[in-house]
């Protein structure tokens, strides 16, 4: 089926030239071919015909199944081809000639296709001439591609398909009438249907017939083709003929004349111990065929009776088919068996644990390790503890230098069994010496520099630490190894995140890359270090966590105040009392001197004043008070000013994972990573070992509510209860005032909802505020580390609404939702209100309905995490060969270019500092410049004037151009922030009365100097600041090669899993529901054609008035003839019958439609059920109208009129009937308006929209009405407002590539089996994925050829590839080196 | 002799405007006699319990010995005499904002300055504020009158 490339040889020698050997081959190419019998039987090496296995000496039998001339058959036997041993040989192949041919089951398909297409009796195509030369110009185009050609393939079977009409296509050289072929009823059999063609033959036949008795049968002339007959036909058929369906070979080759019979290796014959062998699925299949062979050709033979053939024949076919594909569908009831079902050749390369996905996209791997993990603050968050009974196992091949021999001497002494020891020395000449046993201490003195230890694992080592599920890159790091005692594997736990690891159990992987190189790459790529930002949208991913937040928290607290003594002790807990600690001058000098917690805050960041680390950062804490920064009440303002914490306590927004203007996430960007990880570590060793100390523990006390709590949480409940009851009163006397777009119950429902929502907000607020600031849990939930508002109010106050599916709990009995309750019950304790605390208990219908709310957490996250999984997958699938190029394009890896530039600037979004995705937070960076390089007495401070003239300098400059590589965008950033800084200079010199352009010569003058310490600039930090920003920002260019396709696959699939069930979100309007979450993205990004919530958003071109829009809204809306008629009757007069209309003029003026009799006559011309004609409807007056019946017939003239009087009241008279309802929305005080429905079409075309301006959320109807750049960005548009509205923020590059993918075809196509298969040209890429043996079976009909370029295929064939460090090729020019003669010329030549 | 930045009597105003939130530290509102400036501070009040309507003396200045050596940074205790000793309260910190507020004839300047957390706002006539510089290391010195 495969064969490597190879050059085609021009001129053939006698003898075979020497060709020295160039290097090691690569695979460059794959192509994929049908085989002939003939070659098969060619390629073989044994004639299979005998169907036993062994003989009674238990030695293979001879040109039986396990012939050892396919190779042995067990551990001890030699292979009589190659004379090899069990481990040498790689097997041979035998064939078997089958006695009649047989259909192959994979190329069935194509056979029937193929016959649809010819001739059954001269085998041409069934096309006029020119247009099959048309078509075979078309194929010949070298242009053409492999997606084109399929298409040509299916229009053209289906323009020689019989079409409905004639039923029969006659092709004009033969004359012959063919009719349609078809799958016959039974497994692998072809019908020519021939009953249906008219005139010749046939119909004599049938007039025939027609005189006879059986007049009543149809004549059924079906021939069925048996598989000689269509040999035959198939070697007649010309090569051009193949060409045009797209056959590379012969077709002859889809039909089994003779069978190749696999090698005995991969059909292992196991011994059992009766003496007996257990026989592989394909031996035991191989030898059914051989019997039935062998009866076949008996009764060819006339042996047998000849009437079994047929019988045998068919049983043949089964097994032929059985054999390759198992599955097959169809099998007759006596063939099958109800044993356990066996593996063909289709199953065993298809599935998750197929050869494909379980064999050569992923392998077995050697050198790993898995165990429970635990954790250490103690350890560096690069670093990662192995027991030592790991360490044993897993060892490192290190070579032997001068360097390293004695220590690895002392290894090999030691030997397997202690630690650091060694398992293995490896000598020069490949060689392995076993050190479990033998004279170790010999080994080890004859140690040579060049042999190669297997030594243990040691300090420093680097493995690759991983936890499944993989959803990310961060998910597989590599760390330093640390060989620790005990049994767990242990690492940091501010480097949970990342692997998303917990201790509750959770084992991880460990893998141990074996030589330097791997070494190197993992520790430059994968290590922790170079992690520490997530590529999704650069925010910090290895953070503090958990403790570490919460005694940051405490120990930042305003009022935590430390003597000497306990300052030096805690200044000691950070490090491992090897790093010099300046000691602060104490805030606090008199009446006793004092350091606050803060102080040690600043020494943490920056320990001694030798370290050059300037930290300038604001974050606004979950508690600020949101006025007065620094001055905050509650201290929630965090200020670091040159490394010294000024204000501010300390928590995860400041610490925690998940931000971009954190601690970490500041010293990463603006030192590097070696200073945020050293931190990191600081602060874990510091916190934790004070948290040891202080102590942090949670009790009952922690969640006993006071007096004054119990008191108002049971008057506000009591009040939200009184509220609901006179809703549910109103409700009942109908006099409930109803919400826009909404019914009663509906109203209610919303209402009750908002009400006792209210109730938990309020009692969480209360509760919040009488808590002590020392309870556990508050505290946890101020700072971060665990827990929410609404946990603790859960515990201490109220738990609040129940609810399943976003509505309050449903009825499970009739008409009320516990036996408990009486019926109709609308009371909130009757759907699920829960009044009780989890610390005061639930009462039993309470429980009921906490449980009811559970179990829908529980599956919603079950099946969750099999969709996003598979989601994950097809997105991997379709965009892992995608990469940057050194010319800033994004490729596929035929290079076919997806993205002109990446993310439209080239940048990366790992890097990216501000927020959506620009590359500088430049207010920081400001205030940065401004702190770090301080005014001192030389420098002076510019006037907004000079200012702006450096600016103008700067910005024209070279490498801020595009062709520089700046984009636009980034230049009118920082324009714009440096415009704003100069009118704030402006502002701050009026307020102070000074001349707004120029400085003064007065240096002394007070309000000169006040003006430059608020707002000014001098030249040097202007300078300073211009160049940082530029610099930093050519930096964070994307490097290429970046496998920027797979990272934006884990981009968007990783946050999926973490999707809460929040499956329902309000469009601005209540019971305007759209799809969210896990379906919304999948119905996205699988282009689906029908989506669950189509919202159509119209912008008004009167867009401030209330009543205009409820104009448009009454276009857009479908109104129907009942609605705006006065009556509808049936009128008989002596004369005529007909219905008459009668509109409702004062009501349709009320609605201000445009609707008069002519326009209704128009709209039931269209309805298409009346089949009216124009003389049917007729106009009397403009508000009055007749309806004539359209068939006067006396006897259904009645139920004609009765029909059209039930029709006529659905006619649509205005409005577009796609559309559902279409609610007017109020945002940012002007209207629009949200249509529910499809056809933006038609509400662009409404008078009064802006179509403009006119959005919908269906990506495929977009794309048909607007365009694939429309598709492009709505698809872009909506799945960031699907992330957006989970709270996840994904950088927008990522999505873009995404919808580039999905869209660069030129139509919009699904991350599906079909989109995917439309999108890539590689059959090993597609086989990997899904439908495996039909591409493989399809590829080799056509003969395609796979160049192994792309990862998947780069993986199968075990090739490095053409991706992140793999897109260099170095290429050196090896010229020899010109010789100079030194020598003076020789004067006599 | 030292040059004081700035020396005022303050009176107390209010003890925790927004509210007690801390256990050890109080803020506190005042305004000065002289230069009618207005002050917030955070004093820790388990060392030096105050009062509304207490008056106290308060100064800041660049260093606390009595000759006027600019301070060094490093903290370095001894018995040696200083500034200090005249002083019941004494804080050390770093003065990090200064910001304009109102504007024409209204205009008042806002200094900031953070004590290891403890902060202080200093409000007043621009001119009370020419000797502040931003990063200055400043002692504020406290004393009941």
């Amino acid at each position: 089926m495969a064969r490597v490339d190879s050059n085609a040889d021009a001129i053939r020698f006698t003898k075979e030239p020497f060709v020295e050997e160039v290097g090691p081959r690569k695979i460059k190419s794959m192509q994929f071919r049908t085989f002939s019998g003939s070659e098969i039987c060619k390629s073989a090496a044994v004639q299979v015909y005998n169907s036993s296995y062994y003989d009674s000496t238990r030695n293979p039998v001879e040109h039986g199944l396990l012939d050892s001339r396919m190779g042995p058959a067990s551990k001890f036997g030699t292979c009589a081809t190659c004379h090899g041993n069990f481990t040498d040989c790689p097997g041979h192949y035998g064939y078997l000639k089958l006695a009649l041919p047989v259909f192959h089951v994979g190329y069935f398909g194509t056979i029937i296709d193929i016959l649809k297409c010819i001739c059954k009796s001269c085998a041409r195509i069934l096309l006029p001439d020119k247009e099959r030369k048309d078509y075979l110009r078309k194929f010949r185009n070298p242009k053409v591609e492999v997606l084109q050609k399929n298409a040509y393939v299916k229009k053209i079977i289906k323009r020689c398909s019989p079409s409905s009409s004639s039923r029969c296509i006659e092709y004009g050289i033969c004359g012959y009438k063919n009719g349609m072929v078809k799958k016959a009823g039974t497994v692998l059999a072809i019908a020519h249907d021939r009953s249906k063609i008219v005139g010749g033959s046939l119909d004599e036949c049938r007039s025939a017939a027609f005189n006879s008795k059986h007049s009543k049968g149809s004549i059924q002339i079906v021939q069925v083709f048996n598989p000689v007959r269509v040999l035959t036909l198939f070697r007649r058929m010309l090569d051009e003929d193949c060409e045009l369906l797209n056959i590379r070979d012969r077709p002859e080759k889809l039909i089994v004349t003779d069978i190749a019979v696999p090698p005995v290796v991969i059909r292992p014959s196991v011994p059992s111990n009766d003496g007996l062998s257990n026989e592989d699925n394909l031996t035991t299949k191989l030898s059914q065929i051989v019997i039935c062979n062998a009866k076949i050709r008996e009764s060819m033979q006339g042996v047998a009776p000849p009437s079994n053939c047929l019988n045998h024949w068919d049983t043949l076919q089964v097994e032929v088919a059985q054999y390759i594909n198992s599955e097959v569908r169809g099998v007759p009831a006596y063939m099958q068996k109800d044993s356990k079902p066996m593996r063909g050749f289709v199953q065993r390369l298809k599935g998750k644990q197929g050869r494909f996905r379980g064999n050569l996209s992923g392998k077995r791997v050697e050198f790993t390790g898995r165990t429970v993990i635990s954790p250490d603050p103690n350890l560096k968050i690069t670093e990662v503890a192995i027991p030592i009974l790991m360490a044993q196992v897993l060892t490192y091949p290190e070579r032997i230098t001068r360097y390293n021999v004695e220590k690895l001497r002392q290894c090999v002494r030691n030997g397997k069994n202690k630690y650091p020891g060694a398992n293995f020395v490896l000598l020069p000449d490949g060689n392995k010496i076993m050190l479990s046993f033998g004279d170790r201490k010999r080994v080890a003195d004859e140690l040579k520099e060049g042999y190669v230890v297997e030594r243990h694992l040691e300090d420093g080592d680097i493995v690759l630490f991983n936890r499944q599920p993989s959803l990310h890159r961060m998910s597989i790091m590599s760390h330093r190894a640390r060989v620790m005692p005990w049994r767990t594997l242990r690492f940091n736990e501010s480097v949970c995140n990342p692997y998303n690891a917990d201790f509750d159990g959770d084992e991880m992987n460990l893998h141990v890359p074996q030589t330097e190189e791997a070494r190197t790459e993992a520790l430059m790529l994968m290590g922790v270090q170079n992690n520490l930002c997530t590529p999704k949208n650069g925010e910090i991913l290895v953070a503090s966590t958990q403790d570490f937040l919460t005694s940051s928290f405490l120990i930042t607290r305003k009022d935590t105040f430390y003597d000497r003594a306990a300052f030096s002790l805690m200044c000691s807990y950070m490090g491992d009392s090897a790093e010099h600690i300046d000691l602060p001058t104490p805030a606090l000098i008199k009446p006793v001197e004092l350091w606050t917690g803060k102080q040690l805050f600043s020494v943490l960041i920056r320990p001694s004043a030798n370290m050059r680390v300037y930290l300038n950062l604001t974050v606004m804490e979950k508690n600020y008070s949101k006025v007065g920064e620094t001055m905050c009440p509650k201290d929630g303002f965090v200020y670091f000013r040159n490394s010294e914490l000024i204000s501010g306590q300390l928590g995860k927004a400041t610490l925690g994972n998940g931000n971009k203007d954190g601690l970490f996430s500041v010293l990463l960007r603006d030192y590097n990573a070696h200073a945020a990880a050293a931190c990191m570590n600081r602060l874990a060793k510091l916190s934790a070992r004070w948290i040891g100390n202080h102590g942090f523990s949670i009790g009952i006390d922690d969640v006993q509510p006071g007096d004054g709590l119990n008191q108002q949480k049971s008057q506000s409940i009591e009040a939200g209860y009184r509220d609901c009851d006179d809703l549910i009163c109103l409700y009942n006397k109908g006099q409930l005032s109803l919400q826009p777009g909404c019914n009663a119950a509906q109203t209610l429902e919303s209402k009750i909802t908002g009400v006792l929502n209210n109730v938990r907000e309020i009692t969480a607020k209360v509760c919040m505020e009488e808590l002590h600031w020392r309870n556990s849990p508050l505290i946890m939930s101020q700072c971060g580390s665990k827990g929410s508002p609404i946990n603790i109010s859960q515990m201490i106050a109220c738990v609040g609404q129940q609810s399943v599916g976003g509505r309050r709990a449903p009825n499970g009995f009739i008409d009320r939702s516990l036996p408990h309750f009486p019926r109709n019950s609308k009371t909130p304790a009757a759907k699920g209100f829960v009044a009780n605390s989890f610390y005061t208990g639930l009462s039993a219908t309470e429980f009921f309905f906490h449980t009811m709310g559970g179990r829908e957490g529980l599956v919603d996250t079950a099946v969750k995490t099999a969709e996003t999984g598979y989601m994950s997958r097809r997105l991997m699938k379709a965009l892992e060969d995608l990469s940057v190029h050194y010319d800033g394009t994004v490729r596929n890896a035929s290079g076919g270019i997806v993205q002109l530039l990446y993310g439209d600037d080239g940048m990366d979004p790992a890097q990216m500092e501000g927020k959506g995705g620009i590359p500088l937070n430049l207010h920081r960076l400001y205030m940065k410049i401004k702190a770090t390089c301080p005014a001192t007495s030389s420098s002076t401070y510019l006037s907004p004037s000079e200012i702006e003239r450096i600016i103008d300098e700067r910005l024209s400059k070279h490498d801020m151009t595009p062709e520089g590589g700046c984009s636009a965008a980034f230049k009118k950033l920082l324009l714009d922030f440096l415009h704003e800084r100069v009118a704030a200079l402006r502002i701050t010199r009026r307020t102070l009365d000074l001349d707004e352009d120029s400085i003064g010569d007065n240096d002394c003058d007070v309000l000169e100097i006040v003006s430059a310490n608020v707002s000014g600039i001098t030249s040097r930090q202007l300078q300073v600041f211009l160049e940082t920003c530029i610099s930093r920002y050519h930096l964070k260019r994307i490097d290429g090669g970046a496998a920027i396709g797979a990272i934006g696959a884990q981009s968007i699939g990783e946050p999926g899993t973490q999707m809460t069930l929040k499956t329902f979100h309000f469009a601005g309007v209540a019971s305007m529901n759209i799809t969210l979450g896990v379906p919304r993205i999948k119905e996205i990004i699988n282009a689906a054609k029908k989506i669950s919530t189509p919202i159509i958003t119209a912008t008004l071109a009167c867009d401030s008035d209330v009543k205009s829009a409820r104009i448009v809204k009454g276009c857009i809306e479908k109104t129907v003839l009942g609605e705006v008629a006065k009556s509808i009757k049936i009128t008989l007069t002596s004369r005529q019958a007909s219905v008459k209309v009668t509109l409702d003029m004062d009501r349709i003026e009320a609605l201000q439609m445009k609707i008069n009799a002519y326009t209704v006559a128009q709209s039931i011309l269209q309805h298409p059920k009346t089949k009216l004609k124009q003389q049917h409807v007729v106009v009397i007056t403009p508000h009055k109208l007749k309806v004539l019946p359209p068939q006067a017939d006396k006897n259904s003239l009645q139920f004609e009129l009765h029909t059209l009087k039930t029709i006529l009241p659905m006619v649509i008279v205005k409005g577009i009937k796609t559309v559902e309802r279409a609610v007017i929305n109020k945002e940012k005080g002007k209207y629009n308006l949200l249509v529910e429905g499809t056809n933006l079409l038609a509400v662009m075309g409404v008078p009064g929209v802006d179509g403009s301006r006119t959005k919908s959320n269906h990506v495929m109807e977009v794309e048909q009405t607007l365009g694939i750049e429309a598709a492009r960005q709505c698809i872009i548009d909506e799945i960031q407002y699907t992330m957006g509205s989970h709270g996840m923020s994904i950088d927008i590059r990522h999505m873009m590539l995404l919808a580039d993918v999905m869209t660069y075809k030129g139509e919009v196509l699904g991350i599906t089996r079909v989109g995917i298969a439309k999108m890539k040209d590689s059959v090993l890429m597609l086989a990997s994925f899904e439908k495996t043996a039909e591409h493989l079976f399809n590829a080799c009909v056509s003969g395609r050829e796979d160049q192994i370029e792309g990862v998947s295929e780069c993986i199968i064939m075990g090739i490095p590839m053409q991706i992140g460090t793999g897109i260099l090729k170095v290429l050196q020019r090896v010229d020899q080196p010109q010789e100079f003669n030194y020598a003076p010329d020789p004067i006599i030549s | 002799m030292v040059d004081f930045l700035f020396e005022d009597i303050f009176t107390l105003t209010k003890l925790d405007p927004d509210g007690k939130k801390f256990d050890k530290v109080s803020r506190i509102e005042a305004r000065s006699e002289q230069f009618d400036m207005y002050m917030q501070l955070d004093v820790n009040t388990e060392i030096y319990p105050l009062h509304p309507g207490d008056k106290f003396t308060m100064v800041l200045a660049p260093t606390l010995s009595l000759d006027g050596t600019p301070d060094s940074g490093y903290f370095a205790p001894g018995g040696r005499k200083s500034l200090a000793d005249k002083f019941e309260y004494v804080m050390h910190g770093k003065l990090f904002k200064i910001s304009e507020e109102g504007s024409g004839p209204n205009v008042k300047v806002e200094i900031y300055v953070s004590f290891g957390g403890l902060l202080m706002l200093l409000k007043g006539d621009p001119s009370n504020a020419a000797n502040f510089e931003l990063d200055q290391r400043l002692f504020l010195l406290m004393r009941k009158v």
